[in-house]
């Protein structure tokens, strides 16, 4: 196998997930998505012995019988020490966002195991990439670290469902790690357990400063990493990285919104409580011209982007200005779709091979200049409403599941719930007047 | 919560228990090229298909003796493989002697 020098940690990792620690990896100077043909060959004729080699040389004894490698099976108790000690073992080992945690004391982590009904040793599934077992208790563990409230864990665990049961082969842990387009969660909440964990939906939903939007989404980039086992550099390989995955969760505005809410447009009911997952690579904001659907649409179209998945959230505001029209969400979803057109030669190449073997980016624009449209199924789009008083849409732009494949779960309440969410429900900022 | 006001933390693991993956060996290698039909494992990334075809170009000239196969993957590879094309992919297999895959976009 042939890599990119900076692919090579990644390649092995894979070779060993998948079961075959043997591969021999070929590191190589070609450069990553250039087709500059010196530079190909300089790269190849660099590694040349090095193919013939791993082509002919036979096998070692290792290669022949690769030892298979013991159950990991970690300390429970891993560390003991002061609060700064903690953060720099875990820092080290690889475990944190690079931000302070809480640390996971068995103490914390029985608070925070009230949140459920399920006992910790529950096995929700196994996280891709290492395949880690992802207990409740190991999902506690991470939740306290990212300093999340007990009465976030039927989240955290209906998250950590909605990632396990995603698509096959471009699903949540594959999108998140195994690329280099630094796809981030997204994680979009519905119901009424939106305002039982005070989860912004309204001015600077997407800004830090709430607790449930700031630690879910945080406690959910520690369990695809400590959990998932996925590492920055190897298996998440993202060229630029992406702020998000620090956190992006958002409440829908349903009590402002004109339009039925996400949940109820997936078939649950408007009491269900539900997460819903996409991974966006971008995320823009732009200021309509007008009031009018036509102008606020159109700017709508203008700025969107290439993507595979698109999320577009519209203030309250401006979601009645549009419903006032007559525009439902699939009305909206059907105009844009039909309005949004693109050179023919975008669609096919963005993702790299023209799909023509021998064909090159430009021969395509020669044969086919004409406009297509961007969208060929409007179920690629998802309109929710939220933020603040303003006239500014967001969009959020990248990648999430085919539609009609997984992409949202049901979140289940403990049977106390009532009670967890008197006891932490008034945790809130109460800012200085000045 | 006594450890916390004496400012000392036991904490628990993070990290989560994975069961071994069982491994396989890679398959036997070819003694030399002459003759051998090599296949060409081309991924959705665009440096892929003009990287191996340097590898082609190169190899035919030194030993041209040496045939070649094709496989163009433009799905994702563990989906396409895995799933809908399985059968082909398996049978493209048995027909060559080494596999040159290009890795890393």
């Amino acid at each position: 196998m042939l890599a990119n020098y900076g692919f090579v940690n990644d390649a092995e990792s894979a070779s060993r997930s998948k079961g075959m620690p043997g591969v021999r990896v070929i590191s190589t100077k070609v450069p990553c998505e250039s087709t500059v043909i010196a530079d190909i060959e300089a790269g190849i004729d660099k590694a040349w012995n090095d193919i013939i080699i791993a082509l002919t040389k036979p096998l070692t004894a290792e290669e022949k019988n690769p030892r298979a490698e013991k159950t990991e099976t970690p300390a429970r108790i891993i560390f003991k020490g002061s609060l700064e000690e903690v953060n720099r073992f875990f820092y080290r080992r690889g475990w944190t966002d690079g931000l302070p945690i809480i640390p996971p004391m068995e103490e914390a982590v029985q608070e925070m195991l009230i949140g459920t009904d399920l006992p910790a040793d529950y096995l929700l599934g196994k996280l891709q990439s290492r395949l880690g077992k992802a207990t409740v208790e190991k999902v506690a563990i991470n939740a306290v670290m990212a300093g999340a409230l007990p009465t976030y864990m039927p989240v955290l665990i209906a998250a950590t469902i909605d990632l396990l049961e995603s698509e096959q082969g471009f699903n949540g842990y594959t999108t998140y790690g195994f690329s280099t387009g630094s796809w981030s969660p997204f994680w979009i909440i519905n119901g009424p357990i939106r305002q039982q964990l005070n989860i912004n939906s309204g001015s600077g939903a997407f800004s830090p400063g709430n607790i449930a939007n700031a630690t879910i989404g945080r406690a959910m980039g520690l369990i695809i990493k400590n959990i998932g086992g996925v590492r920055k550099g190897i298996e998440d390989m993202g060229v630029m990285g992406n702020p998000m995955k620090y956190t992006m969760v958002i409440a829908e505005n349903e009590e402002e919104s004109p339009w039925e809410p996400l949940h109820v447009e997936h078939g649950y009911q408007k009491e269900d409580s539900t997460i819903s997952l996409s991974f966006p690579q971008s995320f823009l904001q732009h200021y309509p011209p007008g009031s009018d659907a036509t102008s606020i649409l159109q700017s709508v179209i203008d700025n969107i982007t290439r993507g595979m998945r698109y999320t577009i959230v519209f203030n309250p505001q401006t979601a009645k200005n549009i419903a006032r029209e007559g525009f439902t969400k699939e009305k909206i979803k059907q105009y844009i779709t039909e309005k949004k057109f693109v050179p023919a030669v975008q669609p096919k190449n963005q993702l790299g091979n023209s799909g023509i073997p021998g064909a090159s980016p430009s021969q395509d624009l020669q044969n086919k200049p004409e406009m297509v449209p961007l969208i060929r199924d409007p179920r690629v789009i998802r309109i929710i409403v939220g933020g603040g008083p303003g006239a500014f849409v967001a969009h959020l732009i990248g990648g999430g599941a085919t539609p009609g494949k997984k992409e949202i779960q049901k979140i289940e309440l403990p049977k106390n719930w009532e009670k967890l969410v008197a006891k932490y429900k008034d945790l809130a900022p109460i800012y200085a007047k000045y | 919560m006594s450890s916390k006001t004496e400012g000392f933390y036991e904490v628990l693991s993070p990290w989560a228990e994975a069961d071994p993956v069982p491994y396989r060996a890679i398959s036997t290698r070819i003694k030399d090229l002459a003759g051998k039909k090599i296949g060409l494992f081309c991924n959705t990334k665009r440096v892929a298909e003009p990287t191996l075809k340097v590898i082609e170009d190169r190899l035919q000239k030194k030993f041209p003796t040496v045939a070649f196969s094709w496989f163009f993957n433009l799905a994702p590879n563990e989906a396409i493989i895995a799933q809908t094309r399985k059968d082909e992919f398996d049978n493209w297999l048995k027909g060559v002697d080494a596999v040159i895959a290009a890795y890393g976009d």
